[in-house]
């Protein structure tokens, strides 16, 4: 672990520094988890930065991130470990006239160098550090993958039948996030430190933008942010995330808005709203109410 | 207070907290403790926070936790955080209590012009008759019998269509791995190919029940039929709705089907006044969907289309949700009626959003609903 990290008020700091605005209760939970071993449960809704969070902490140690995006159907091939089919076939014809037996012969295309490392693996191979590792959305992979991950992340050990027993020298710090799609299993949640993520206060979101876009107007941060603040209490298909208040101040800065009017917003609709029906809406309603006097 | 004295209320209030109904092991204590260790528990703010994360595993508990929490450790100088997170402690939603009679739901009011028009269907035993007598024209002597055929048929079925997803996807994909391992007798060149089939996936069930009056004795039936095609699906999540939507799957998975009837029976006189489809729909989209829809997911509307509520509602709300699922099939009694047209407002409205319409007023026709899972 990274030297600078003593206790909760070096690591907000240190977060700090890296313009990632946190709060004492999540930086509570990293540091016990850094403390602990324990891989941290970060769920909320989409776009308020939970994969943000393993990235900055990731950057914050000085270690690699190691991204596990996960998705429907996602199997060990793609999670774990794959063998390099192209270059096992190469590595026959290549020894197909060589003295070797045919053990000898398994056991050469069988090494690590015809091995292709996936996410997972990676994670426990590394040689230096503990790696950070990031399982994306782990709420999309079935239950099958998901008791697979439990065994892996009590035991950070993975079996490769041809190889033997791949054993981590490095534990990795695991940072696991959900959007709630379907309820995880009890045992996977048990492992886990539990973090909830909330859309941010007014006065948290308003130091975000700050933090990201250090030359914005006052002027223009104070309304974009209450105008999402509020639009965030509609009812809305796609409530809007920290990432759409950023993409929307990056935009108006870029069209070179120092005010938040009628105007600007009917232009860029498109960075906060998703979906046809809340942009109907919102235009029916009109932006009045929204807008700060 | 010295270190032996603190080990000893932290671990009472592990103990508290599994009493009351937070998952808090062994494990969850222990770390608990070796977080103390750490310094960690030196600031009230920092305390609260590490416990919260140590003893919550999911959202709903974290309100639960800030109640105990403040039970256990009252103390007069309160941090205003807490303070303030305690202000928004809203106790457990219970279910209410459920009285244990055990009536078979929907069948109460049989009378003698229902005992006729089970009688006037011909057929060779009560089986075949059953089979093809309305639901809602089965007498109440009839009624255990037919629930039996009814469980029976329906788990063989739920048989059938997990065995047919297997077999289908054989010789699919060929495995490159187990290929190469047998290849190398032959010196490389791939002789014997060896096929990888494609793990059978389940879909996610979302079932949605009319239960307002005229419905109730259909989704008694369709509820049975869910509950026998469990196993099939990876999931399933039931909700009854009339004039307002409920979500029963955690009743269910947890008092067993049943129980569940019952309940749902001893409320069945509060939801005859009326059925706001719409309204339903749309808080089922506002509260549920977000969570539960996915593109794997069928969803399954059972309802006879006689909305009572407002015009156009449902015709937004059922087009929601089709945009999210896989598919939409809307079940109808009614549409196993002779000469029956879709012309209820409700039902037109949704009509143009539903990819299969079908009739399940009596077993045969729920049957019929085993070719049109297998083809989805």
């Amino acid at each position: 672990m990274g030297t600078s990290i003593q206790d909760i008020t070096s690591l907000m700091a240190g977060f700090d520094r890296l313009g990632y605005v946190i709060e004492e209760e999540l930086a509570t939970v990293v540091y016990l988890s850094l403390k602990l071993g324990k891989p941290i449960l970060v769920e909320g809704n989409p776009g308020i930065g939970k994969t943000e969070l393993a990235n900055m902490l990731a950057r914050l140690l000085d270690t690699q991130l190691i991204r596990l995006q996960c998705y429907e159907g996602l199997d060990v091939n793609s999670a774990v470990y794959e063998w390099n089919y192209q270059k096992q076939l190469l590595g026959i014809k290549i020894q197909e006239h060589s003295a070797l037996n045919e053990a000898e012969k398994e056991k050469n295309i069988f090494s690590e160098d015809y091995l292709l490392k996936r996410p997972l693996l990676q994670s426990i191979s590394a040689k230096d550090k503990s790696p950070v590792l990031l399982i994306d959305e782990i709420d999309r992979t079935d239950e099958e993958f998901e008791a697979f991950l439990l065994e892996l992340l009590s035991e950070f050990q993975i079996t490769i039948p041809e190889l033997g027993t791949i054993k981590a020298q490095h534990i990795p710090y695991v940072i696991l996030t959900s959007n709630r799609t379907r309820e995880l299993s009890d045992a996977l949640k048990r492992r886990c430190l539990y973090h909830w993520v909330d859309y941010p206060s007014l006065e948290k979101e308003l130091a975000i933008v700050y933090k990201r876009f250090p030359e914005i107007e006052q002027k223009l941060a104070t309304q974009l942010v209450h105008f999402i603040q509020e639009l965030r209490k509609k009812k809305l298909q796609k409530t809007p995330g920290v990432s759409e208040t950023l993409d929307w101040a990056l935009s108006l800065m870029t069209l070179g808005y120092q005010t938040l009017d009628e105007q600007a917003v009917a232009r860029t609709y498109g960075c906060i709203l998703k979906s046809t029906d809340d942009i109907r809406m919102l235009q029916e309603e009109g932006v009045e109410a929204l807008l700060m006097a | 207070m010295n270190q032996a004295t603190f080990t000893r209320t932290i671990i009472g209030f592990a103990q508290f907290a599994r009493s009351r109904g937070l998952n808090v092991g062994v494990e969850e204590t222990f770390s608990a403790l070796r977080a103390m260790e750490l310094g960690l528990f030196e600031e009230k703010a920092t305390f609260y926070y590490a416990l919260k994360a140590l003893f919550c595993c999911n959202k709903d508990q974290l309100s639960l936790f800030d109640k105990l929490f403040g039970i256990y450790w009252e103390t007069k100088n309160d941090d205003p955080k807490r303070q303030q997170s305690r202000h928004k402690i809203t106790g457990p939603q219970h279910l209410p209590k459920q009285p244990g009679v055990l009536s078979v739901w929907g069948f109460g009011d049989g009378d003698n012009k229902q005992e006729e028009d089970s009688k006037t269907v011909t057929g060779g035993n009560a089986t075949v008759r059953l089979r093809k007598t309305d639901f809602s024209k089965v007498s109440e002597m009839d009624a255990s019998i037919l629930e039996d055929i009814a469980e029976k048929l329906w788990r063989e079925m739920s048989k059938r269509l997990k065995r047919r997803m297997k077999r289908r996807h054989t010789r699919e994909t060929i495995d490159l791995r187990r290929t190469i391992r047998a290849s190398l007798p032959h010196g490389g060149d791939a002789i014997e190919l060896r096929y990888r089939g494609k793990k059978p996936r389940k879909m996610r069930l979302i079932i949605l029940l009319d239960v307002s009056g005229s419905m109730d004795k259909y989704s008694f039936f369709l509820l049975r039929f869910v509950w026998a095609l469990q196993s099939y699906f990876e999931q399933v999540e039931s909700f009854v709705f009339s004039t307002h939507l409920r979500c029963i799957t955690e009743a269910l998975k947890t008092n067993g089907l049943e129980k569940t009837l019952s309940m749902l029976s001893t409320q069945a006189d509060n939801w005859s006044s009326g059925t706001k489809i719409g309204e339903c729909l749309r808080d089922f989209n506002e509260r549920f969907a977000p969570q539960i829809l996915t593109r794997s997911s069928l969803v399954i509307v059972l309802s006879d289309g006689l909305d009572t509520g407002e015009k156009g509602i449902l015709e937004s709300e059922i087009q929601k949700i089709r945009r999210k699922t896989r598919r939409l099939i809307w079940l109808n009694p009614l549409k196993g009626m002779r000469d029956y047209e879709p012309s209820a407002r409700g039902m037109s409205e949704a009509l143009p959003y539903i990819d299969h319409f079908h009739a399940a007023h009596n077993l045969e026709s729920m049957l019929e609903l085993e070719d049109l899972l297998c083809s989805i």
